[in-house]
């Protein structure tokens, strides 16, 4: 169990995150939250490549920055932005990690192949990695933290670069991973996680704004969703009146999904409040160009 | 770990680059010595000379060779049918035409009695040259040419006084009587310390400081440090690479130096002459003999040398790697390893020449390695101490440990982005 204990991470005047206290047991958690909100500084510190400016993170009870290896033995970890040798293949590369964690020359290259073949690049593992495409690099990445069947895995932002066929791929693996271990995902993409996290971790002004499950997270927009047809004349006047979420053109017509507090018009359609929503909502004054 | 030293060994001897350069300075190393050799056969003279009459000159010795360039003289009376008192004054009233005249082994045969005549005039001139020598004249000569005054001075004159006391010794062991190439003309200890050695440190260094700066900042220049520093080694594997970084340094030493070595005494025999004293009046080359502080024949003085430039290397692969540490980019710690080595060699230059600062600053490892040929003597200018060599090694090696332990204790806790 790892737990964060008024986490505080300032860069020079620059406070990332404010007092955060979590608890994670294992399961799969979302890290949820926009660009720019804190997810990557939080991890860096759950992966001990940074130390936070205050209070401390236990995992069973002994501080992470203390256990040294023996947390980073337990510790599975992709960065957001990652490189690699130009020259070397998967199999090079992964060789040199494994032997970075700890683990002998055979029973590495068993487990390269295994996990090659499980993130589907078993063709390539002796080809230079310099001629690899943005999706076969992180995949790469992917087997790179489980090399060592780590008990505890982080993952910031997997699915970049993924195609679509990748992505539903990897949630099938990261479902199963999260049965048996902690595994920390962070994204800015909800569809990454809605499905397949036990919990979601939303960060809001450096500090936690949820920490529950997809409907309980739902539920505090519970009878304020709404969808209706309007016009697209009155798309305008009507985001005075409520919180757009989004729009989509049908026959002339423009369908709205919106946010209302407060008594609703009769010819809306009340609908179940969807994780989307709730994080339209929340990061509404955030720029969210990149959503 | 010994294979994730092995693996980041590979790092170094897979960049092209640096194969490169180890070629290109083998050759180019095998190039100066080709081009020096255009008088390897003159000096056989010298081994005949060592084999024949033994290495030490005695006055046995030296009545032996002068009687047998008698008997060879006295052949040349025969073979060009007028009277020859020397081979000297034979050529000195030859005119080149007539010198045509002879047969190639006819004027071989000059040639060789030539040399042997002159190694004899050196050797028989030996004990009234050194009569002439003074360590105090030669302090003061130093005095005057470089402006001393006030502690600088007096430092300087201690330690002539010290030096007297060994060169006396010198003359009374003989230790100077000993046969080896001529430094006038040949220069051999010049030739092997100064340029060939000199120019493998060059190369050694600029190869470990490549291959140190390039293994240290690896993980940051290639993107993959958020990746190696979060395993179960984790920031250990820089020490890790800093024990590769000097066994690949002991490997690039001992391959340059072991080519080019290899090369020169392949092109230059020094069959008879191993044991010969770096110290030997033979050895004379400019205005002064080389005197080392203790006997040293020139086996012992190359592998002394050989032991301590690589000693000085392993110390700048050290300090090399704390500020690889220190400035994560490779380029960078080039550039600065360059400057700090040009400080360090240029720094006694700066000092006051009334100061002892001027003789403290030179206990730099830059000093050391520029200077091979004077290493372990006693006239060797500003560097004339006895305990130099030893001293500035072991003051370093303090300096490289402390370093060590602040940038190890930096990076340990250090903010990775
Ligand atoms: N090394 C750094 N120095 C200064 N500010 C940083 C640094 N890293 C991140 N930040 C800032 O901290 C905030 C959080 O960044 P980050 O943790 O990367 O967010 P996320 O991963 O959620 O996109 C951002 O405003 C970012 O500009
Ligand atoms: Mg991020």
């Amino acid at each position: 169990m790892i737990v964060l204990k008024d986490v505080s991470k300032r860069y020079g005047d620059f406070t990332a995150l404010h007092d955060i206290n979590l608890e994670f047991t294992n399961g799969l958690y979302g890290l949820l939250a926009p660009n720019g909100a804190g997810k990557t500084t939080m991890i860096k510190m759950l992966a001990t490549l940074m130390r936070p400016s205050g209070g401390e993170i236990l995992y069973d009870g002994k501080d992470i920055f203390q256990m040294e290896e023996t947390y980073r033995t337990l510790l599975g970890y992709l960065p957001q932005q990652f490189g690699f040798y130009k020259n070397y293949s998967p199999k090079q590369y992964l060789l040199y990690l494994a032997a970075l964690k700890g683990i002998g020359k055979k029973e590495a290259l068993v487990k390269i192949e295994e996990l090659l073949e499980k993130v589907a690049l078993p063709d390539v593992m002796n080809k230079k990695m310099k001629k690899f495409s943005g999706g076969m690099i992180q995949r790469v990445g992917i087997a790179q933290a489980l090399l060592n069947d780590p008990k505890v895995l982080i993952l910031d932002e997997p699915t970049a670069g993924l195609d679509p066929k990748e992505r539903a791929r990897f949630r099938h693996l990261l479902s199963e991973l999260g049965r048996d271990r902690l595994v920390l995902v962070s994204t800015h993409i909800v569809s990454d996680i809605e499905s397949i996290a036990n919990e979601i971790v939303m960060i809001k002004n450096r500090q936690i704004l949820y920490k529950d499950s997809v409907e309980k997270i739902c539920q505090t927009l519970e009878g304020h969703v709404y969808e209706t047809s309007i016009k697209y004349e009155e798309l305008d006047a009507f985001r005075n009146r409520a919180i757009l979420l989004s729009e989509k053109q049908e026959q002339g017509n423009t369908i709205v999904r919106f946010i209302h507090k407060g008594k609703p018009d009769v010819a809306w359609l009340p609908v179940t409040p969807q994780l989307e929503d709730v994080f339209l909502y929340e990061y509404r004054d955030d720029v969210d160009g990149e959503v | 770990m010994m294979r994730i030293i092995f693996l980041e060994c590979k790092k170094v001897f897979m960049s092209p680059l640096f194969i490169g350069l180890f070629i290109v300075f083998s050759m180019f190393n095998m190039y100066l010595i080709v081009d020096n050799s255009y008088f390897k056969e003159e000096l056989k003279i010298a081994n005949g000379l060592a084999e024949t009459y033994g290495l030490e000159i005695t006055n046995e010795s030296l009545h032996q060779l002068e009687e047998d360039i008698k008997l060879e003289v006295g052949k040349m009376t025969e073979m060009t049918g007028q009277e020859v008192e020397s081979v000297f004054s034979f050529f000195d009233q030859l005119s080149m035409e007539d010198y045509e005249k002879y047969s190639e082994e006819e004027q071989s045969f000059f040639h060789q009695l030539q040399l042997k005549e002159a190694y004899l005039n050196v050797a028989k001139q030996i004990d009234s040259d050194y009569e002439g020598l003074s360590m105090k004249a030669l302090a003061e000569a130093e005095i005057e040419k470089y402006q001393l005054s006030g502690n600088a001075a007096e430092i300087l004159l201690t330690e002539a006084e010290k030096l007297s006391i060994r060169f006396d010794k010198l003359k009374q062991t003989g230790e100077h009587k000993q046969w080896f190439f001529l430094g006038q003309p040949y220069e051999m200890h010049s030739f092997l310390f100064r340029t060939i050695v000199k120019a493998v440190v060059f190369e050694a260094l600029i190869l470990i400081v490549l291959a140190t700066a390039l293994l240290t900042t690896y993980e940051f220049e290639n993107r993959t440090h958020l990746l190696v520093y979060a395993t179960k080694r984790g920031r250990i594997v820089m020490k890790d690479k800093l024990f590769a970084s000097l066994l690949v340094t002991t490997v690039i030493v001992a391959m340059l130096l072991g080519v080019t070595l290899a090369a020169y005494f392949t092109v230059f025999d020094y069959a008879y002459l191993w044991k010969s004293s770096i110290s030997s009046a033979l050895n004379w080359e400019y205005n002064f003999p080389y005197i080392t502080w203790w006997d040293m024949p020139f086996w012992k003085f190359l592998s002394l040398v050989i032991v301590l430039l690589y000693s000085c290397i392993l110390l700048f692969t050290a300090i090399t790697y704390a500020i690889a540490v220190a400035v994560k980019n490779s380029y960078f710690t080039f550039f600065i390893f360059a400057v700090f080595f040009a400080i360090c060699f240029m720094l006694p230059g700066f000092m006051p020449l009334s100061s002892s600062l001027l003789f403290i600053t030179t206990f730099n490892l830059s000093v050391v390695v520029m200077n091979p040929h004077l290493l372990f003597t006693g006239n060797g200018g500003l560097v004339m101490f006895k305990y130099h060599e030893v001293l500035t090694v072991t003051v370093w090696t303090v300096i490289a440990l402390v370093l060590y332990w602040l940038v190890s204790n930096h990076f340990k806790k250090v903010d990775i982005h």
